[in-house]
């Protein structure tokens, strides 16, 4: 037996020892401390306790990566690749601390990802989710190939006797024969047999204007002299009818327009811009119209084009300019008129009789290099895409402070860039997002040093989410969500508190039970409880084993077990006492007996950790593994620590102590 | 308990001098009325087998895949019935169960949605509740993942199960005589698998009479009821095998008999102290633990039960078989 000072060394060196990591346990004693006293002690600052998403909240993500089109053997680092974009996804999201692991299981590789404190997992989701595919494209000039001689020759073959039908139709129409006849007999658009080919009222401006522009030419009840070709074919033409109806206007204007005005860049209020037009209508002229039109008027390109309208009729323009300029006199500028636009002077320069001419057509198809060759994309692939990006930004536009999204390739990048913006000057490339393009900028100069910008209709925030999409990289292969849990912080939050306070309470009946039934060693074995509960949270900090619900409920039954242990301990003491031992030695045979119960017990129980934290699942993962530090450490603490304790109430001389304390009943002598 | 204390009295010296004659007094006769307890242990047995046979066990959506939204209600919670045919409109491709739970929320189950249809249900309910509602909990699980998960539970179980047995019969070992040392572990065995059924009877009466789903929580419980059980049988075998080293001249039935009551305060008090702290958490802790905590309740009790009445009686059957 050793002797009672070292005993007691021991003990004061277990002492010594819980009072430091309580201290870790709490630092929040060592800030008052340091708050009440200005000291700065900094050593007990470690981060808190990790808590699962049961008990602050969270969602627990998994996706199933599809690597059906991927070697067997590359499999592992594609999910690798998810995983590490998937983490840069979440982090940019601006989750503290995500957990994201790859499982396999069954040849099914999943991801899962565990997001603490997210508030918004609808939106976590589509982070995650998305692909944010980033293609750079330049102009398709190559027609897909050329025509065969086969081809070639048939296509020559279909156009020429095209024409001479369409020559034939012509005659015909032309000798005297019903041009509904004609139709029936000759189109080549089936619609047309039913309308006898009559094309109804066609304006100027419409998508006739080439059949227009030959009936001009021609009398009513004519048939035009010759085949009209275009792209599509031949067209016989007979101008059916012909009317003036109202009237169109050739006029100049300027505008005024204000901050808030629509399309208005400008940043002059109402106010200022009434002002303003007030006083150009004094001076303006007809003769001097269009020079201050381009001097003031704030319509973009009005520097240049000087405000002209070109001809327009009804149905063209906004309302009140409508109305307005409709009621002038040719010749004259108006008063000040409001539109949404802003304020506008307008001065009516010409005006003439809309023309329309009421058409009939025959139509003879024609073949073209395109209905033989497959069609062609306008954009072609240049190689050049998100993958080569080292880095994405939000910019502004220094004249429109649109936002943009300024990029920066890698060297494989800027090297493809740089040939790419060489040989398109001139011409425009084409960024495409997810497929869509989103920005077509015309080359001016070839770029070199791999920066580029792209420019859409972006608002901040999506300039925002795609620089940290295109920052976070396009995903190796598709994932899709096939399971999703989430907890929101107050239930988890309650349940935490609850929970502590239930386990608190059976904690503090079971040492009043413990005192009661085995007295000053029951006692003991609570103060070696504190101990064991105080080293149990440091562990929990200091590996960190993240706590959930379910890790409590493992902390709750190793309790049990650190408490069993000390009953098998007191009870063999007891039974020690009772036939006649002296304290001391009884009690070290107790210790000696119960210790291959212990051990026994509890190495099954470890066994059974062990195969749960293999099992996987985070929520009994969490629940073994406290359970399993929960039952190593309370081994040591009924071994070592109650040992201890009891050593020091033993001390050298037993004989004379009253065994009630331990639980026996008689004194003996 | 002091009553059972005096069945102890011997041991040391003492009882060296007197052990051939062995007098048992105010030693509670557990193996010799074995067949009263064994009656008891197969009856529970049968019945849960049983109920377990007849209505399986409610399984949760951990396991059969499908989706959980758990809703709490500010101020007054509509009715059941009204939640669901509010969402009847939506397609859910499938059954949709409201329950209430707790005093304020509200459980909703129907099938795997996406994400989308998820949104749609949680602003379809906003909308008819506003300012009431609030979401606590949605769980989508694919049915793959579930029968992934049943059966890497079977494998864990089927796995606890031999590493025990394996562990008992090398700690025991040197324990030949009377019964062999991996006999020991077949009767741990067979008491754990008796625990183990009738916590899956009594919650197959959970199940079809409250709703009471098992889910991985329950998988863990089963797990930790398997180690504690295995746990209280070893103290018991323990004590046996430190008995047979020194009893060397009584029959091995007083022997088992002797420890099973030595050991019995040891047995009472850790299931009371465990009991207790579980009890708690069970009537005051939180919702979501609630049957993880009771399924360790009913393990522990009979857990223990099965450590005093099943096991040690059936370590003396045993023998008498040998014998014969």
């Amino acid at each position: 037996m050793q002797s009672t000072t070292k005993v007691r060394l021991t003990v004061a060196i277990i002492l010594v020892l819980t009072v430091f990591l309580a201290l870790f346990d709490f630092p929040q004693i060592v800030n008052k401390f340091n708050e009440k006293t200005g000291a700065e002690i900094t050593l007990f600052d470690v981060a808190p306790f990790h808590l699962g998403l049961d008990l602050q909240g969270g969602t627990h993500l998994v996706y199933e990566a599809d690597v059906s089109k991927i070697d067997e053997d590359d499999r592992g680092s594609a999910v690798d690749g998810v995983r590490d974009v998937i983490e840069r996804r979440v982090n940019a999201f601006g989750v503290s601390e995500p957990v994201v692991q790859i499982n396999k299981a069954q040849g099914k590789w999943r991801i899962i990802a565990e997001l603490a404190g997210v508030s918004d997992v609808n939106e976590a989701i589509k982070m995650i989710g998305k692909t944010p595919l980033l293609e750079f494209k330049e102009e398709n000039d190559t027609p897909a190939r050329e025509l065969t001689k086969e081809e070639a020759k048939e296509l020559k073959d279909y156009n020429a006797k095209a024409k001479e039908t369409a020559s034939i139709a012509v005659s015909a129409a032309r000798s005297g024969q019903e041009f509904s006849e004609v139709v029936v007999n000759f189109t080549e658009n089936e619609l047309q047999k039913e309308t006898k080919g009559d094309l109804g009222w066609v304006l100027e401006k419409s998508p006739y204007a080439f059949l227009f522009e030959k009936a001009q030419s021609i009398q009513v009840g004519e048939v035009y002299p010759e085949p009209i070709e275009n792209a599509d074919g031949y067209h016989i033409l007979k101008v059916n009818d012909f009317r003036e109806s109202g009237e169109e206007v050739k006029a100049n204007h300027l505008l005024i327009c204000y901050a808030g005005a629509t399309r208005c860049e400008q940043e002059t209020t109402k106010e200022e811009a009434l002002a303003k037009i007030n006083e150009l209508k004094e001076k303006i002229t007809t003769d001097n119209f269009v020079e201050l039109v381009k001097k003031n008027s704030t319509e973009p390109g009005a520097a240049e084009l000087g405000g002209d309208l070109g001809w327009f009729t009804n149905g063209m323009m906004v309302a009140p300019f409508e109305e307005a300029v409709f009621a002038m006199e040719k010749g004259t500028i108006s008063d000040v008129v409001e539109t949404d636009f802003g304020y506008h002077l307008i001065f009516k320069e010409d005006t003439r009789p809309l023309v329309e001419y009421r058409l009939a057509e025959v139509f003879i198809d024609k073949m073209s290099e395109s209905d033989i060759l497959p069609p062609t994309d306008p954009w072609k692939d240049t190689g050049l895409s998100g993958t080569q990006l080292e880095s994405a930004a939000v910019q502004f536009n220094q004249n429109t402070t649109i936002p943009m999204v300024a990029i920066k390739f890698d060297k494989e990048g800027a090297d493809l860039f740089g040939e790419l913006t060489d040989r398109n000057i001139g011409k425009q490339i084409a960024i495409f997002l997810d497929g869509q393009i989103i920005s077509a900028p015309r080359v001016n100069t070839a770029i070199k040093d791999g920066e580029a910008v792209i420019e859409g209709d972006f608002t901040i925030p999506e300039a925002k989410e795609l620089s940290q999409r295109l920052n976070a990289g396009a995903l190796p292969v598709p994932i899709a969500l096939v399971s999703q849990q989430t907890i929101g912080a107050s239930l988890g939050n309650e349940s935490l508190q609850r929970s502590l306070i239930a386990g608190l309470i059976g904690l503090i009946l079971v040492m009043l039970f413990m005192i009661g039934y085995y007295r000053l060693p029951g006692l003991l074995a609570v103060g070696a409880l504190f101990i064991y509960g105080i080293v149990l949270l440091f562990v929990f900090k200091a590996i960190p084993v993240t706590l959930t619900l379910a890790g409590i409920a493992g902390v709750i039954l190793s309790i049990g077990m650190a408490v069993d242990a000390n009953v098998l301990i007191f009870e063999r003491l007891k039974e020690e006492l009772k036939t006649g031992k002296a304290l001391g030695s009884a009690t070290d045979e107790a210790f000696k007996r119960a210790w291959s119960s212990i051990r026994d017990g509890n190495v099954s129980t470890l066994l059974t950790c062990v195969i749960l934290i293999w099992f996987g699942s985070s929520m009994i993962k969490g629940f073994a593994l406290t359970l399993g530090i929960g039952v190593m450490l309370s081994m040591f603490s009924a071994i070592v620590i109650t040992k201890q304790l009891m050593r020091l109430t033993v001390g050298k001389n037993t004989k004379g102590r009253n065994l009630w304390w331990y639980g026996v009943k008689k004194n003996r002598k | 308990m002091a009553k059972i204390q005096r069945g102890a009295i011997y041991g040391g010296t003492e009882l060296r001098k007197i052990e051939s004659k062995l007098v048992i007094i105010n030693m509670f006769q557990i193996i010799q009325n074995r067949k009263i307890w064994l009656s008891i242990s197969s009856i529970l047995v049968i019945l849960s087998i049983v109920f377990v046979g007849a209505w399986g066990l409610d399984l949760g959506i951990e396991f059969t895949g499908g989706s959980l939204l758990e809703v709490k209600f500010n101020a007054e919670r509509p009715a059941n019935t009204d939640v669901a045919a509010a969402l009847s409109d939506l397609d859910l491709g499938g059954e949709i169960v409201v329950q209430s739970t707790g005093a304020q929320n509200m459980l909703i189950r129907f099938q795997v949605i996406e994400e989308d249809t998820h949104q749609q249900i949680v602003s379809k309910l906003e909308e008819l509740y506003p300012e009431n509602i609030q979401e606590e909990r949605f769980e989508a699980i694919g049915p793959a993942i579930g029968e992934e998960l049943k059966t890497k539970a079977f494998e864990a179980i089927a796995l606890v199960i031999i590493a025990i047995v394996l562990y008992v019969a090398w700690a025991f070992r040197k324990v030949s005589w009377p019964v062999k040392s991996w006999k020991y572990g077949v009767i741990a065995i067979i008491a754990l698998v008796h625990d183990i059924v009738i916590v899956l009877g009594v919650f197959a009466i959970l199940g079809k009479y409250f709703g009471v789903e098992v889910g991985l929580p329950f998988v863990a419980a089963l797990l930790t009821i398997l180690g504690y059980s295995v746990n209280d049988s070893i103290v018991v075998f323990d004590r046996i095998r430190e008995n047979l080293g020194r009893l060397v001249k009584t029959n091995f039935e007083s022997i088992v008999n002797r420890s099973v009551n030595e050991t019995l305060s040891r047995s009472i008090n850790t299931s009371v102290t465990t009991l207790i702290v579980l009890l708690m958490v069970f009537f005051f802790g939180g919702a979501s633990i609630k049957f993880f905590v009771l399924a360790l309740v009913i393990g522990i009790l009979v857990g223990t039960y099965s450590s005093i009445f099943l096991a040690s009686p059936l370590l003396v059957i045993f023998e008498k078989w040998k014998k014969k």
